[in-house]
């Protein structure tokens, strides 16, 4: 018998259906890694299995008991403790007690302080973790709080671990020690299920692989069976594809040369050199903590420590806040929707912030210049809104993009970068987004984007730099661009 | 809950008619415990609209600096220290009021820009320095007067105390106007609230304060001079705590390095009571003018009906809380 068990689980959010019919099992011992592209249903699967979604139709079963949680306590008092991307220590605290917190005990209970040290070291020592158990847990490298974490995870009995890309912000070396422990703990009986982006990692901790497609399950496999190839197939639904035909026009000018840019901000970036030409879109592929994001924010003048030397339309370029970056001609999207648009502002403030100068003569607003441009933009692409007025907090992801985006616009950069610019986003607004991007590059603007999509990478990048672990590992033409290659080489693979 | 009920509560939570809720409910209040009609009288209402007006002009700069996702509570301090420096160059060292005027103005927009500049660069926490900055601006306050109000009562060359005549515009600033009907505080307040309007919804700064308030790194990277915007904000708050300053000392008619103690309280009070949310990027200072009016009513109720000091601040207390539980339950329920 399964350890845990989905019998045909569908979530719908909305009108989009998140997982459909989905049946996944987990045998005690084993190391079972989800994957699959985002969006595919992944972490709606483990957000119910963690108790984190309670609605959904279907069954989940531990053991020989049929459950459904409500919320995450319940989850975990079954046995059933997740590790999520973002670290849920508490930073000013030390060691021990953050393993006190997850200890059960009335909270007026005294705090036996030596006991809790003792205790503490004893966890951290079973996952080879030796630091003094009084350190706060900000001190320690990301890699010591992973561990951390895993040990407060087990400080309760516990039968089923989730790992939500443990490894997404680890150097390699850490990455290596961390499946150690994984590999152990499933030895000692624990079902693990693990989503990982990184490929060689998904060989060498599986057992089984599930792959997920567009919310609905692909296919359950033995890892040695499987194979880099048939993983890649099952992700991305289809052979191999021939790559399009050769698009390069060189005699266009080159608009943007970066020559040894290097960063320092997390995650760092390794000194990295490219061109862009004038009317060029060029992909950035990495997946998070590869560098892509920092080389972007570099460019923005929003990094610490940068070196290198950069030429925009042949001058020295060198932005230390975005604001010179706008002066320049250079504009950002940022995928982060807390970072992109103001939620209490409305559409029409949002729209014009970065270019309020130029709806402002004599630093007055004159609400007709801004309505008068913004209309136009955002009916080109096909902003859905009550009216300019509404708040931008009551849109939809997508459309608060399309603000975003349109805020961008009114800038009107040579150089426009963006981060990650559809994710999460809807596939109606996507392709709107798409159809804009593709448009401006033919008006001349300059585009750099990063995207953990490859699908989008490759439908719209001329060409495509392929960053891993903070260093450009390939740049690739548009012939070369593969799907399976790119995410190959995303994944820290060779091509 | 019946639809009549149901709707009317909907037609109170709506965003246009909510903030003036509160208000409203205190002027039935008002309505019913007349005070044997004292309270439909114009002088009430002469005497409210002047006794809020020092503390809602600082509730204006506040406005300001808590739409930009700050606090400034040295608000009062500076108002004092305006006050003591405005009576010390007049009085003792006799130079014109409009002369006075002038550096009191500065030396407001300079104690708001020095918070405002280590906010923004220092990325200290706004309200650890402009405690500080209350601190140190009372210090100042008292170092400057020694400790003493300074009246026109000074000692001249010679030893002898004798009585300087003081400048025309303390007289103007304490008047009153069309017919002894309305204060000039209450005017300065009226232009302070204009002022503060025309800043945050139709200047580009406007514009920024509220962007930086919503968010700091959304503004940032949307290309807004948040450190501009943000020193602007205290600067600004400063500017009007020392027009506050000077109407005190006008009101005094002398420099008191004491005045405007908890002033800041009262200040945020108002800013909050008429719905403007402390997280910053919402709210202004229309909603302002409606806490402040709210705030001065309720005193004159309380007043009127001869309750007693204490009593006025145990009810005080109690529906500032009422009145922010309100305007909460209500966004919610309209969101």
């Amino acid at each position: 018998m399964a350890l845990l068990e989905l019998r045909r689980v569908t979530k719908s959010f909305g009108r989009t259906a998140a997982l459909r019919d989905v049946s996944f099992e987990l045998e005690a011992g084993e190391v079972h890694v989800l994957a699959g592209e985002n969006g595919a249903g992944k972490s709606t699967l483990i957000r119910i299995v963690a108790g984190a979604l309670g609605d959904y139709a279907g069954e989940l079963r531990l053991g020989d008991r049929a459950l459904r949680f409500d919320d995450p306590a319940a989850a975990r008092a079954a046995g059933i403790a997740t590790i999520h991307q973002e670290l849920s220590l508490v930073p000013s605290l030390s060691v021990a007690d953050n393993l006190l917190l997850a200890t059960p005990g009335s909270p007026f209970a005294l705090v036996d302080r030596s006991a809790a040290r003792e205790t503490a070291k004893q966890a951290l020592a079973a996952l080879g973790l030796r630091v003094d158990p009084d350190t706060p847990v900000e001190a320690l490298s990301l890699a010591e709080r992973q561990l951390v974490e895993i040990a407060r995870a087990l400080m309760s009995k516990v039968r089923v671990l989730v790992m939500d890309e443990p490894t997404s912000a680890l150097p390699a070396p850490d990455v290596e020690r961390l499946l150690m422990r994984v590999k152990e703990l499933a030895a000692r009986g624990i079902g693990v299920i693990y989503i990982s982006h990184r490929m060689d990692e998904i060989f060498r901790v599986a057992d089984r692989v599930t792959v997920l497609r567009d919310g609905a399950r692909v296919l359950t496999a033995r890892a040695s069976e499987l194979g880099r190839d048939g993983l890649l197939r099952a992700m991305l639904g289809r052979d191999l594809t021939t790559p399009p035909a050769a698009n390069a026009e060189e005699s266009r000018p080159i608009r943007l040369r970066v020559n040894g840019l290097a960063c320092d901000s997390r995650p760092r970036l390794e000194p990295v050199s490219f061109e862009l030409r004038r009317g060029e879109l060029l992909g950035i592929a990495g997946v998070e903590g590869s560098g892509a994001s920092t080389l972007l924010h570099a460019l923005f003048g929003d990094g610490t420590r940068i070196r290198g030397d950069v030429a925009l339309d042949g001058e020295p370029y060198r932005a230390r806040a975005p604001a010179q970056a706008f002066a320049r001609g250079v504009a950002l999207l940022a995928g982060d929707r807390n970072a992109s648009v103001l939620t209490a502002q409305s559409v029409l403030e949002n729209a014009t912030l970065s270019s309020l100068r130029r709806f402002s003569p004599a630093a007055f607003v004159r609400r007709h210049l801004e309505l008068g441009a913004v209309k136009p933009e955002t009916e080109r692409v096909r902003l859905k809104a009550p009216s300019l007025d509404a708040a931008c907090g009551a849109l939809s992801g997508g459309n608060q993009q399309k603000v975003a985006l349109v805020r961008c616009l009114l800038a009107r950069p040579k150089l426009l970068l963006l981060d990650d610019p559809t994710r999460g986003i809807d596939l109606g607004a996507r392709a709107d987004v798409h159809a804009l991007l593709a448009e401006l590059a033919a008006g001349g603007t300059s585009i750099l984007f990063r995207t953990s999509d490859i699908t989008e990478l490759t439908a719209l990048a001329d060409r495509a730099l392929v960053l891993y672990d903070g260093r450009a590992v390939a740049t690739l033409e548009r012939r070369e661009l593969a799907e399976p290659r790119l995410l190959s080489l995303m994944m820290g693979g060779s091509a | 809950m019946t639809e009549g009920p149901r709707a009317a509560l909907g037609w109170l939570a709506s965003p246009r008619v909510r903030p003036l809720v509160p208000l409203v409910a205190v002027l039935v209040l008002g309505a019913v415990l007349n005070a044997n009609g004292a309270f439909f009288l114009w002088q009430t209402q002469r005497a409210v609209l002047r006794e809020i007006a020092v503390e809602g002009i600082l509730a204006c700069g506040m406005t300001v600096v808590i739409v930009a996702g700050g606090i400034d509570l040295a608000v009062g301090s500076v108002l004092a220290l305006s006050a003591v420096c405005f009576a010390w160059l007049t009085l003792p060292h006799g130079w014109s009021g409009l002369a006075a005027l002038l550096v009191v103005l500065g030396v407001g927009a300079l104690a708001g820009a020095v918070s405002g500049a280590l906010v923004a660069f220092a990325r200290i926490q706004a309200f650890i320095v402009t405690l500080a900055m209350m601190v140190f601006a009372r210090g100042v306050a008292k170092e400057l007067s020694g400790g003493q109000k300074i009246s026109n009562y000074v000692q001249a060359a010679d030893g002898r105390f004798v009585n300087v005549p003081t400048p025309p515009l303390f007289g103007v600033l304490d008047g009153r106007v069309l017919g002894g009907e309305l204060s000039v505080v209450t005017l300065i307040f009226a232009a302070t609230v204009l002022v503060t309007w025309f800043v945050l919804r139709r200047l580009r700064i406007g514009r920024y304060l509220y962007a930086v308030g919503s968010s700091f790194e959304a503004a940032r990277l949307s290309g807004v001079p948040v450190r501009a915007t943000l020193v602007f904000a205290y600067l600004l708050s400063g500017l009007f705590a020392a027009v506050a300053g000077i109407c005190q000392a006008a009101q005094e008619t002398h420099g008191d390095p004491e005045t405007g103690l908890g002033y800041e309280l009262d200040a945020i009070a108002m800013v909050v009571l008429g719905g403007t949310s402390l997280a910053g990027g919402r709210g202004g200072v229309c909603l302002t003018l409606v806490g402040a009016l709210t705030l001065g009513y309720l005193q004159k109720v309380l007043s009127l009906n001869a309750y007693s000091t204490e009593l006025r601040l145990m009810l005080t207390g109690a529906i500032l809380i009422l009145a922010v539980l309100f305007q909460r339950r209500a966004s919610r329920e309209t969101s």
